[in-house]
């Protein structure tokens, strides 16, 4: 487990220089790039532009090619996720025979710092059933249940992988607002990774553009967009012109 | 965590605890009613004697052990059968089905080592199978030893059946088959590899290695002049080697060894000797005494602790490349 550091004193993530090769190629190279404490921050970019493996490597879960990653001061290891730092994985994993009780429990049971009636809060908000099993529940639902297993720690960073992915558009809206609730009143970091930056507009203060494995844009929403240009259209000229320039 | 892995192998525990169940009652009743039969045919003193001192007829023995054979021999396949039941179906599932539904994320993602999560899903797994396998293993060895000369017991304990079922062995067979499922699991990411790799891995090591444990007991050795009656093979046991020792004590090569009885089957003058003249001209030709060396009956408890040994052995580097695996990132 990773000596848990003053989470106030290090940067939630920095970068540097960081790649990550699969044999089938580089997935990420060459990034270098600080996640700023209290934001929401959009992690953006078309599928296989390298925001799974980005997610991977902060949690620990893969290991970096070349250079090096520290989340609030420590070097993720396969050892453990840091303590302060929550995921969750795009596939959403639950075990599908827990009821959403059991579910709660076992975050109870494998996180120290655990908030079990702010958990209970987050699913009763849902208004998911408690007594069902995992697998009997909608999309919608099941990503709620996640979302206050990952809350439930209490953590500083929170990392969601396409969290809104396959909910319909009502689920959509409403878990992205208590997402957004939650995040804003307990001073969490949220990255959220989405590949349609539209959903993500308005939510986020902060953008990390991905294509092909590297960073084309990162920065404060505030800042990038100082002209007035909307984020979206900011991001899709800025991928053109990576796209110009390969062609060139 | 150990609760966590206690309620995800929930419902197999549940299984495990039927079969014990439904397997005490069932051996238990055989048990009674195979009792029944014994005293019923008066064959309750060939269980205890050696099979030409029982006075019973021998058609009824022919028709106790004709009658019985199936059930022994499904009882002693059960726990000959179980370690590779326990491989497939508990060892290779373990973490293979995590991998491959990606649920190993969710245990990964908490504030729990990976080392933690691994040693308690293989406590909570390997503990009560190993626990069902001993119950049935006595409950069996129970009935079959009440069964005594007029059951499978009559071929001894170096039988290969026997062995297999006896002592400690079973315990290193399952050992070994639980962590070659569980590290085939963690290498494949793939159930159903798993189970069919694990289980073909299993069979053939198991019986590539059964002989193998002969050798590294110490053997007893036994020896008698040619023309002695005493019986080399008195008391069984397992017979490792057999033959002669010329005057000096030396071993003398099968095939010499045969030309040589040939040659004293029959007279200088080509006449078929005599049994008395067999005898005598056997020192003469050199073949000065019989040998055996042999493992004692009463030692097959050693050969046991060494299989399992090496079972076992074989099962922890397993299990420390399981630990490995999960522990590299990827």
């Amino acid at each position: 487990m990773n000596s848990r550091r003053q989470p106030d004193q290090a940067l939630p993530v920095s970068a540097e220089g960081l790649g990550k090769k699969y044999r089938r190629g580089w997935a990420l190279r060459e990034t270098s790039l600080v996640i700023p404490r209290n934001r929401i921050v959009a992690l953006v970019g078309p599928n296989g532009a390298g925001k799974s493996t980005l997610m991977g490597l902060i949690t620990g879960l893969l290991r970096p090619t070349t250079g090096e990653i520290t989340v609030f001061g420590d070097r993720p290891t396969g050892k453990g996720l840091h303590p302060a730092v929550s995921y969750l994985a795009q596939q959403k994993p639950l075990y599908q025979q827990f009821t959403v009780t059991e579910t709660l429990m076992f975050g109870a049971r494998t996180n120290p710092t655990w908030d079990q009636r702010y958990a209970e809060y987050l699913i009763e908000q849902a208004a998911v059933p408690v007594d069902a099993r995992v697998a009997t529940l909608s999309g919608g639902q099941r990503t709620r249940v996640a979302l206050a297993l990952a809350l439930g720690k209490r953590p500083n960073l929170l990392l969601l992988d396409e969290p809104l992915a396959d909910l319909d558009p009502l689920a959509r809206e409403t878990v992205l607002r208590a997402l957004i609730t939650e995040a804003r009143t307990q001073g969490i970091t949220v990255v959220l990774s989405s590949h349609v930056l539209a959903e993500l507009e308005g939510v986020c203060d902060h953008l990390v553009l991905l294509h092909k494995g590297r960073v084309l844009l990162a920065g404060d929403v505030g800042r990038l967009s100082a002209d007035g240009t909307p984020l979206g259209e900011l991001a899709l000229n800025r991928m053109r012109q990576a796209a110009q320039e390969e062609a060139a | 965590m150990i609760w966590a892995s206690w309620r995800r192998q929930r419902a197999q525990l549940i299984t495990l605890l039927g079969m014990v169940v439904i397997g005490a009652g069932v051996i238990t009743l055989l048990r009674s009613n195979m009792i029944d039969a014994i005293n019923s045919s008066q064959l309750a003193h060939c269980v205890t004697q050696a099979i030409d001192e029982c006075s019973a007829p021998a058609e009824v023995q022919k028709a106790f052990r004709t009658e019985w054979a199936t059930p022994f021999q499904t009882a002693q396949i059960l726990i000959i059968g179980l370690p590779a039941l326990i491989g497939v179906f508990i060892g290779a599932p373990l973490f293979a089905r995590e991998l491959e539904q990606g649920t190993h994320v969710l245990a990964f993602t908490q504030s729990v080592s990976r080392t933690r999560w691994m040693v308690s899903k293989l406590v909570v797994a390997l503990v009560p199978a190993l626990i069902v396998l001993i119950v049935l293993q006595y409950l069996v060895w129970w009935w079959l030893t009440a069964a005594g000369a007029l059951g499978p017991r009559l071929n001894g304990s170096f039988n290969p059946v026997n062995f297999g079922i006896d002592h400690v062995s079973p315990v290193g067979y399952a050992l070994f088959a639980f962590a070659l499922g569980t590290f085939v699991g963690v290498v494949s990411r793939r159930t159903l590899v798993a189970m069919t790799v694990g289980l073909g891995a299993f069979v053939v090591v198991r019986f590539a290695l059964s002989g193998l444990v002969n050798d590294l007991v110490p053997a007893q050795r036994r020896e008698v002049p040619a023309g002695s009656d005493v019986d080399l093979r008195q008391g069984g046991g397992l017979e490792l080697e057999f033959g002669w020792l010329n005057a000096s004590g030396q071993p003398i090569p099968h095939d010499k060894v045969s030309a040589l009885i040939q040659a004293c089957k029959s007279t200088p003058s080509g006449t078929p000797n005599t049994q008395e003249g067999f005898l005598a001209c056997l020192p003469q030709s050199g073949l000065a005494k019989k040998y055996t060396s042999f493992i004692p009956e009463s030692q097959a408890w050693q050969v046991h602790l060494v299989d399992a040994a090496i079972f076992g052995g074989l099962a922890v580097l397993l299990l420390v490349g399981t630990a490995w695996a999960l522990r590299r990132q990827s």
